[in-house]
């Protein structure tokens, strides 16, 4: 028990991670409001891009640009630069999620004047 | 040339996308024109993609000259090509249909309307060729992202669906790229084919079981799995007329070639984690889909809502013909996935020209215009051949193979649960002939006349299609199973 508990301690990133996961998963499934189902959707979003850059940090690694074209390349003195460019693509993706997200709330609220989802139900009938 | 073949078909409906708004700005009559010489050009192509594959085997593309490990890799495989004509194929008709059906609340907008088609197609074509799992999240978020726009397009009560589509979509989306990112801390790599190398060292591994996990949760709610699939029936019920055919005919089923992929490219069946065959576990999930989802459509009255709940039933049979983890199964669960692809467009087809034809939304209306309506009769029998599975249609051998499958496996559950969800199809096929043929068609005081065209090619081509996939269905299976199968299987 008390190794797991100081397994999870030792990596506050992962447990971060989980925390705005989990937060972001509890705000959607538990708000009525539209826009607030958005931002939590949207902390989901967060939470694994932030797991994504987090995985990739590495201590006194420094930006993968080469420091000398004589000396062999030490992979270990960089830092990787892939997940960070897939950090930036899922940006990007989340960006466009979100603008359509709030696109179709402004039309649903052009249209039924609420964006509380339990009023929306009862105007659809 | 012939190599470039897979990247032209992917940048043929790009470029047309993204030139769309600029040359129909000041012309938006062109936009249908255009779209169907493009989707035309696309079906040919990849006629002519097929054709290569066949005769001199995959193509393997590598973008801007990065080897392997390092690049995004697209491979045009036997299974890849064939789903791609289909794609192709089901797309053009699709648009053709578009043409008479788009909503007429757009005016203006019916310019990003095409665009947004175009650019679901491209996105599914790279989902089909992709062999790099990054870039496979990528399309599938730009044709989710396109989608939601498409359903919601034409308002009212789309809207609200679209927006639930959207939170589900985008949480599917996630997890699975929270499942790539475990494999690929795990791993180190995101191609599949570098992934396959390094992966059975790791079966001990939590983290990539959890990898797994995810992005199988976040597959399953892009291919409307049964616990996942809430999203699905209203979307496609309320969305416009000409999109629901493309959205179910196309969507799902390439979410699922995706874990397809995923199951058999990357894991390299038959793999056990922690003491659970994954194919198992992929055929009883599809057993459930199957019953559950044929025993729901049971219980609708609205046509388009039991076309969608079949929908979700067959994605069911689909995975039991896959997860058999033979050559039989396989072949029989890919043949079922192209017919079921053909079927689901013919179905919301028929059901886009009853509502905007004859204005009729409910199988208790049907029968009401039966005697002016004998494109959509004949048409709905065939379909309703296809989606019971009885010869000659390809339903029937689909489902014939599927069973060979499963009791080659030894697996009699998933037979159990094909026959039962056929029953189950049979069944709400009977309540909805019920509804047409009992109805003494009194009231016909409306005259509607003849049905345009594109409805008649939409719902000829497709019913033609469903008779001629049973007709052909040796030779395709034989090809499916020389070309098509995935390594080690």
């Amino acid at each position: 028990m008390v190794d797991a508990f100081s397994a999870v301690f030792q990596r506050p990133n992962f447990l971060a991670f989980v925390l705005i996961f989990l937060w972001g998963f509890y705000i959607m499934v538990t708000r009525y409001n539209l826009i607030k189902k958005l931002i939590g959707l949207y902390l989901v979003q967060t939470s694994v891009i932030y797991f994504l850059v987090s995985i990739s940090a590495k201590e006194g690694a420094t930006v993968p640009i080469l420091l000398s074209t004589t000396e062999p390349v030490q992979a270990a003195s960089y830092a990787n630069p892939l997940p960070h460019v897939l950090t930036l693509t899922a940006i990007v993706v989340g960006i466009a999620t979100t603008s359509v997200g709030l696109a179709l709330c402004a039309a649903i609220y052009r249209k039924y004047g609420s964006l509380d989802e339990q009023v929306i139900l009862e105007r659809l009938e | 040339m012939s190599h470039q073949l897979p990247v032209i078909l992917f940048l043929l409906p790009l470029f047309a996308a993204i030139s769309m708004p600029v040359v129909c700005l000041k012309h938006r009559h062109w936009c249908q024109p255009i779209s169907v010489a493009i989707l035309a050009a696309m079906v040919l192509v990849s006629i002519l993609n097929l054709h290569n594959i066949i005769h001199h085997g995959e193509v393997r593309y590598v973008f801007s000259g990065w080897a392997v490990p390092l690049g995004i890799e697209w491979v045009a495989d036997g299974l890849a090509s064939v789903t791609l004509v289909l794609l192709s194929g089901l797309g053009l008709l699709g648009v053709v249909f578009a043409g008479r059906t788009s909503p007429k609340a757009l005016a203006g907008r019916i310019v990003h309307y095409y665009t947004l088609i175009l650019l679901l197609v491209s996105a599914l074509t790279g989902i089909v060729f992709t062999r790099d799992l990054f870039n496979l999240f990528v399309f599938l978020e730009v044709a989710a992202i396109s989608s939601y726009a498409l359903v919601g397009v034409a308002g009212g009560r789309a809207l609200f669906a679209a927006f639930r589509y959207l939170v589900l979509g985008t949480l599917g989306a996630s997890l699975y790229l929270l499942g790539v990112s475990y494999l690929y801390a795990v791993t180190g790599t995101l191609n599949m084919a570098d992934m396959v190398d390094r992966l059975p060292f790791l079966l001990h591994s939590k983290a990539l079981v959890g990898g797994l996990l995810f992005m199988f949760m976040g597959l399953g709610i892009k291919m409307a799995l049964v616990p996942f699939h809430a999203w699905l029936p209203e979307s496609y019920t309320y969305a416009p007329e000409s999109i629901s055919p493309i959205l179910a005919s196309l969507v799902t089923k390439v979410a699922l070639l995706a874990w397809v992929k995923i199951v058999y490219w990357v894991l390299n069946v038959p793999v056990v984690i922690f003491g659970v065959p994954v194919l198992l576990l992929v055929a009883v999930l599809g057993a459930l889909a199957a019953v559950i989802g044929a025993s729901l459509a049971l219980a609708q009255r609205d046509i388009k809502m039991m076309f969608a709940y079949g929908g979700i039933s067959h994605i069911g049979i689909i995975l039991i013909g896959i997860g058999q983890g033979n050559q039989t199964g396989f072949a029989g669960g890919v043949f079922y996935l192209l017919n079921d692809a053909v079927m689901q467009a013919g179905l919301f087809f028929l059901a886009g020209v009853a509502s905007c034809h004859y204005g009729v939304k409910t199988i208790d209306d049907i029968g009401r215009v039966r005697k002016q309506a004998p494109w959509l009769t004949v048409s709905l029998i065939v379909l309703a051949l296809g989606m019971i599975g009885l010869p000659p249609t390809g339903g029937f051998f689909g489902k014939w193979y599927i069973i060979l499958g499963a009791l080659e496996a030894g697996s009699y559950v998933s037979v159990a649960a094909v026959v039962l969800s056929t029953l189950l199809t049979l069944a709400y096929f009977v309540k909805l002939f019920e509804a047409i043929f009992r109805q003494s068609s009194t009231g016909l005081d409306v005259q509607y006349g003849e049905i345009p065209l594109p409805f008649k090619l939409a719902l000829g081509v497709t019913s033609a299609t469903i008779m001629i996939l049973g007709l052909f269905s040796s030779p395709i299976v034989q090809m499916l199973l020389n070309h098509a199968l995935p390594p080690g299987l």
